[in-house]
């Protein structure tokens, strides 16, 4: 048993970001991020205070309530989970495109 | 059928005849039923069904918006769009219909109840609010379950369409001035609430506070709307038929007659010149505006340019659409008054549910504390000022303490642009609205430290008399002419004179032709109104003569009884 945890561990990416854009993950960034992840193949999950959700359903993220400058986890494991972390990253830092 | 009549407050005058257009607020109509086990399929399919019709209502949407304006909004209806996949539409609402057997809309409210009650626990307020739209995705749902809306009303026909609602938000005006109603009938509001001001700017008859309206008149009814005698016919016989068509003609024609002065030049009998400007809320006014030929714009509405979206606004957007209409207007004065959020006016930057709007965080008060929002809108209006004759206006000042603070930071909104070398008018004239009693008391200090002032009448005659303009049980005891009202802009336009600043009113009282009299003898020579005001106004300045008004207005300004003030107004507009 402790070693399949192990095993999940080393083949899933964890990643911790900071929300930076002021109005926080709300509907429109919510949306650009659901359908963002629903192009990958990964499973794709966000953490935020002992909540885990499905990163590919807008109302989930949305209702998680991640305002500015919260902490977020993000979780993913598949065959595209390098390349998804990536666009999920430059997603954030750009700010979902709504502040310069 | 039968014929009857229903009566309300008469909020905009002339006759519209057409067929009737139910818009209800489906979610307080949802009753629960049980149904059989052998009816949960098609139940289950019912929803199925709406569920597609919504989304395709949505795309519709989506492609008419995408056609008229940027892509920016077509994203809102795309949230929508994605909501109504998720599975609190999409998965649990079947669930519930399976597990309790009730039927499709009550399984809809439930979840929805749920999903908000979800919504009310999170502290971050911007994100709270999106309740709103899964809110108005239940609704759309609903409406389609219960039959309303299906049967679609083309474009063409809303020129014949009478729109009965329980009320028509600002939000719903701004969509509803693009559909050509003939008129609107409510159960809600008073002679100056929204739908009675979006209903006069589009030159349509109206009817507000009409109980039970949407009880007693049923969808696709033949109406007649009288909006002079606050009257509504519905299903009448062809005789009384006749006789309306017959009014509505000559009411055209007396129109028609009005046309004919458009191009007159604005001056009282005695030569004395009266300016005439327009209320605008949008780009899209500027047509109606060049076309009544105003001399201005004396109030440009920007909360508008915040509503109906969820985001705000940027410096970018506001500046082009500032640019724009400062260009179109060719050098004539553009009053932009800054964001007037709050009260019955929402936006994304209204995050507070106050207990009392309409005395709460709004206007310039919301501005002052989220500076950076009040910076960003008037960097946008300094850059455009280079383009164009432009003031700026300030909604709600109460105190000059508040003054001081704008004034603080239009500098500080000037000083970024010289550093960031963008060109614009350093000598911007700065004014103030005058709606709060105390500001039209103490109206000289203002008058001193600014560089215009504008009468904001609606608010003004709200906070005099306590009455929120709103709510119909009190709208009988909202009078312009009340004596303290009077008193109150008379005192301002004086304190404008003895400062020699201009004073102008842009509240309804100067789109009202019964008191245009009364106000050039008060010594007021700026209005601002809507543009479809302007020529009934215009039309009794040709017939004044200023100097025989003067004495007419001083002698009313002494009276305290409405009644006797009533009869002095006839008699100045004999």
């Amino acid at each position: 048993m402790d070693e399949i945890i192990l095993l999940i561990s080393i083949i899933m990416i964890k990643t911790q970001i900071t929300i930076s854009n002021t109005l926080g993950l709300h509907a429109r960034p919510s949306m650009k991020l659901a359908e963002l992840c629903s192009k990958f193949n990964a499973e794709i999950y966000i953490k935020k205070d002992g909540k885990k959700i499905n990163a590919k359903n807008m109302m989930d993220i949305l209702m998680l309530a991640s305002g500015y400058r919260s902490q977020i986890e993000i979780l993913v494991d598949g065959d595209d989970e390098k390349i998804a972390v990536k666009e999920i990253k430059s997603l954030f830092s750009d700010r979902f495109g709504e502040e310069s | 059928m039968q014929t009857f009549s229903v009566h309300g407050i008469a909020a905009s005058s002339g006759i519209a005849i057409g067929k009737v257009q139910l818009v209800s607020n489906a979610l307080q109509e949802v009753e629960h039923y049980k149904i059989k086990k052998s009816g949960l399929d098609s139940e289950i399919n019912r929803l199925s069904k709406a569920i597609l019709i919504v989304k395709n209502d949505l795309s519709n949407i989506k492609k008419d918006i995408k056609k008229k304006s940027s892509d920016d909004f077509s994203s809102f209806i795309d949230i929508h769009l994605m909501m109504l996949e998720d599975k609190n539409f999409s998965f649990y609402p079947q669930e519930i219909i399976k597990l309790e057997l009730c039927n499709a809309e009550w399984a809809i409210k439930t979840q929805l109840d749920l999903v908000i009650s979800k919504f009310d626990a999170i502290d971050d307020l911007y994100i709270k609010e999106r309740k709103l739209d899964v809110t108005q995705v239940a609704e759309r749902l609903i409406k389609i379950l219960l039959g309303h809306q299906n049967k679609k009303i083309s474009k063409k026909n809303y020129r014949s369409t009478i729109l009965v609602a329980h009320d028509i938000s600002p939000a719903d005006a701004l969509q509803f001035k693009h559909h050509n109603y003939a008129a609107f009938i409510t159960e809600h509001g008073g002679a100056n609430s929204h739908t009675a001001i979006l209903a006069r700017g589009l030159s349509i008859p109206s009817l507000v506070a009409v109980k039970n309206a949407r009880k007693l008149i049923n969808n696709n009814d033949l109406v007649i709307v009288d909006g002079d005698s606050g009257l509504a016919i519905v299903n009448p016989n062809d005789q009384i038929l006749k006789e309306y068509e017959y009014k509505q003609n000559l009411w055209e024609v007396q129109y028609k007659k009005l046309l004919k002065i458009k191009n007159v030049k604005s001056v009282t009998l005695n030569n004395q010149a009266i300016s005439l400007m327009a209320n605008i809320e949008d780009l899209d006014d500027i047509k109606t505006v060049l076309e009544s030929r105003a001399s201005g714009i004396g109030l440009f509405r920007t909360e508008f340019l915040f509503m109906n979206r969820e985001d705000l606004p940027d410096e970018e957007e506001q500046f082009n659409t500032y640019k724009s209409i400062a260009k179109s207007m060719k050098g004539k004065p553009v009053v932009i008054r800054t964001l007037d959020s709050g009260a019955d006016k929402t936006t994304a930057a209204d995050t507070i549910k106050a207990t009392n709007p309409a005395l709460g965080l709004r206007a310039i008060r919301l501005c002052l504390s989220h500076p950076h929002l009040f910076l960003t809108q008037l960097k946008a209006i300094l850059r455009a000022s280079a383009f164009g004759n432009i003031k700026i206006l300030i909604p709600m000042l109460s105190s000059l303490g508040e003054l001081k603070q704008v004034k603080m930071l239009i500098k500080r909104a000037k000083d970024s642009l010289i550093y960031e070398g963008i060109n614009f008018d350093a000598d911007i004239q700065v004014g103030g609205m005058i709606e709060i009693p105390a500001v039209a008391i103490n109206a000289e200090a203002f008058a001193k430290e600014l560089d215009f002032l504008s009468v904001g009448t609606n608010d003004l005659i709200q906070y005099t008399l306590a009455i929120d303009r709103t709510d119909d049980s009190v709208s009988h005891l909202y009078n312009s002419v009340h004596p303290a009202v009077l008193k109150l802009i008379s005192n301002t336009i004086n304190a404008g004179k003895k400062y020699k600043k201009n004073v102008a009113i842009c509240g309804e009282m100067a789109g009202d032709p019964r008191l245009t009299k009364l106000l050039i003898g008060m010594g007021l020579t700026n209005f601002s109104m809507h543009p479809a005001s302007i020529l009934p106004v215009k039309k009794k300045i040709l017939e004044s003569d200023s100097l025989k008004l003067k004495a007419l207005a001083s002698k009313l300004l002494k009276l305290n009884d409405s009644e006797k003030i009533e009869t002095l107004i006839q008699k100045i507009n004999q």
